[in-house]
């Protein structure tokens, strides 16, 4: 039975007709929603939206990217992680100014 | 004259040596923040690793007990689509570790219902979880009328304190949102149950983990902008 794109109450189902503008509003009413804490993405879906996620940097709710059955979880892509992988080349510039 | 020189030496000295104690002090804070973000990534990366490997694992016994019941049993179309009170809620504390920086601390609350205020912390109770899921995997006879879960509650010591009446709520609870697959459901929909709940606490602990990594990640950001 293929997934259609449904957005019940909490939860987005995305499937293969999703839109990345559907996966972006969805994303912008979950975040600024008050009783939502931790917004769950799957990484290839977070892949869709990634100039929405990295530059999303609240602590509440907080985003977490999670592997999905088909895609396995890759840290490069990691919007936590490629802001980590920013601090470590500014610090090698930093230390090269010293 | 000659005093008064040496008292105006003295008091550079004294200065000069504060100075140096101050900047240690401040290279000593630094180091411990940098230590603090590279431990936290650490500890993000092992969780992760750790939520992809229990995910996966709670995939494959979904699959199984789809296999063994049969498809028409375990499908989405049996969701009723309906509002239902949550029977897991996070509660967020905000912890000061600084006076400049709030930390929010998540803590997950179990199968909550009003006979059973149950809040675990972001470090999560496995050995409850672990002790079932390894019971519900064992190659043993089903003894009819008996659940394998009663077994288990019969044997496990009671070591943590914590009233057989709670546990007992929480299985109830559990086998509460098994109902929709029906009454007999397969010993593997059970340990696929219980993977997606570890699961959900090492999301918690990757959620408090990434505050934690964003929180040192501004400390050492700001004191590298201030060199």
């Amino acid at each position: 039975m293929p997934i259609s794109s449904t957005i019940m109450s909490s939860i987005l189902y995305s499937g293969p007709e999703t839109t990345a503008k559907q996966i972006e509003d969805a994303f912008k009413e979950f975040t600024a929603r008050e009783n939502i804490a931790i917004v769950l993405i799957s990484q290839y879906v977070a892949n869709m939206i990634r100039f929405l996620v990295d530059s999303y940097n609240m602590p509440i709710p907080a985003i977490l990217e999670i592997p999905s059955k088909d895609q396995p979880y890759d840290p490069a892509h990691d919007s936590v992680l490629s802001r980590v992988k920013y601090l470590f080349s500014s610090e090698s510039v930093a230390s090269g100014r010293r | 004259m000659g005093e008064e020189e040496e008292g105006g030496g003295g008091k550079e000295t004294k200065k000069s040596s504060e100075n140096g104690k101050g900047s240690t002090e401040e290279n000593q804070q630094e180091e411990e923040h940098v230590l603090k973000f590279l431990d936290s990534m650490d500890s993000y990366l092992v969780l992760m690793e750790s939520l992809s490997s229990t995910l996966r694992q709670g995939w494959l016994e979904l699959a199984s007990a789809r296999h063994s019941m049969g498809t028409s049993r375990v499908n989405g179309a049996l969701f009723d689509l309906k509002y239902h009170s949550a029977a897991t809620s996070l509660e967020i504390n905000h912890d000061d570790a600084g006076s400049m920086t709030e930390q929010p601390h998540f803590m997950l609350c179990k199968w909550e219902s009003p006979t059973n205020q149950k809040c675990c912390p972001g470090e999560s109770k496995f050995e409850e979880d672990d002790l079932l899921w390894r019971k519900s995997n064992n190659q043993q006879l089903r003894h009819r009328g008996s659940s394998q879960y009663s077994e288990i509650q019969e044997t496990r010591p009671e070591s943590d304190g914590s009233p057989p009446t709670v546990d007992t709520q929480v299985q109830k609870e559990r086998s509460k949102s098994l109902s929709m697959f029906g009454t007999l459901v397969s010993p593997k929909l059970r340990a696929a149950q219980l993977s997606f709940e570890t699961a959900l606490e090492t999301l918690v602990e990757v959620a408090n983990m990434r505050s934690s990594i964003l929180c040192a990640y501004d400390q050492v950001q700001k004191e590298l902008d201030s060199t």
